[in-house]
């Protein structure tokens, strides 16, 4: 009966590994199996840090930078980076047309942020914009609460 | 608490939790390459193992949830789905206690869907009892439901 149960208990990672081993075969979800691949965004590489003060500064002291808001379109509409950009993860490919594209190009700063300390869509978002060609941004470190949070100016609320 | 050795106890959170583990295992296997980004958000494993956990982690939840449902090795599989929930709970616990605040790739691979690590803890929690209930109160024996079915009889 114990050696049963063991049995059945080993048959879960056993079939696991065939099933999934068969289907990291099928073409277009292929994933190496171990180390580098789908890497994850990385300081550095993919992005910056900018502390809130740093960002102002950059944004007053030079002509072309660009913020990018990440949050969703709402909160976005509710309050916002003055003349910051909307461009949430998932609408990377609707929203980054042809104009924003040029507009980052010639961008002296491009400046990522969202709602949240941890920024990791932001990352994923800083590491889309450089795998698309474009220059590693920064990202906002406490994102827009931050941001509010020093008393610096916002726009929205229309 | 004999209730918890009921057969019919066991069917219905066989079949709630096997759905919930099916449902949570859907959207996994169609964007491995998501997933791979929402287990790195945990900052809890090395980039070494990360692909090896997206690329099997949703077969065991599907085997997991097609065993509770059918009841085919059912406890095994309450068993796993023990510890696979144990897996996620303390993962989860470790970034609530951080203060971070995860996108749990619970239900969905988007690095968006960002919830209260603390409230994911407990959310997993009554899925976790339940898994336990199913894998370490074996319903009682004699009491298990017979299919339903023509009955034969000899002549």
């Amino acid at each position: 009966m114990r050696r049963e149960g063991l049995r059945d208990l080993l048959l879960f990672p056993v079939l696991t590994l065939i099933l999934g081993t068969a289907a990291n075969f099928i073409p277009g979800r292929q994933l190496p199996f171990w180390g580098q691949g789908h890497v994850p965004p990385a300081e550095g590489t993919d992005f910056r840090w900018l502390d809130v003060l740093s960002a102002d500064a950059l944004a007053t002291s030079l002509p072309n930078v660009v913020f990018l808001d990440t949050r969703a379109q709402e909160t976005f509409t509710a309050s916002r980076i003055p003349n910051a950009r909307p461009l949430p993860l998932p609408d990377v490919d609707r929203l980054l047309t042809p104009e924003l594209e040029n507009l980052l190009r010639h961008a002296d700063a491009v400046i990522l942020y969202g709602d949240g300390d941890e920024a990791d869509v932001e990352q994923l978002l800083a590491q889309t914009l450089r795998l698309r060609g474009f220059a590693p941004p920064f990202i906002l470190v406490g994102g827009f609460p931050a941001w509010q949070l020093a008393g610096l100016p916002v726009e929205g609320g229309a | 608490m004999g209730w918890l050795r009921n057969p019919w106890v066991h069917r219905v959170l066989g079949l709630a939790l096997g759905g919930i583990f099916l449902y949570a295992a859907a959207d996994k296997i169609l964007n491995p390459q998501s997933l791979v980004t929402i287990i790195w958000g945990y900052r809890i494993l090395p980039p070494g193992p990360i692909n090896l956990m997206a690329i099997y982690m949703p077969w065991l939840e599907v085997l997991i949830g097609l065993a509770l449902v059918t009841g085919y090795k059912r406890r095994a599989g309450a068993i796993w789905g023990t510890g696979l929930l144990t897996l996620f709970t303390v993962a989860l616990l470790i970034n609530a206690v951080r203060g971070l605040n995860v996108a749990c790739g619970c239900f969905s691979t988007s690095a968006q869907d960002v919830h209260n690590a603390w409230m994911l803890v407990l959310r997993d929690l009554p899925m976790l009892l339940a898994a336990a209930i199913l894998a370490f109160a074996p319903p009682r024996h004699g009491e298990v439901p017979r299919p339903t079915g023509p009955t034969v009889t000899r002549r």
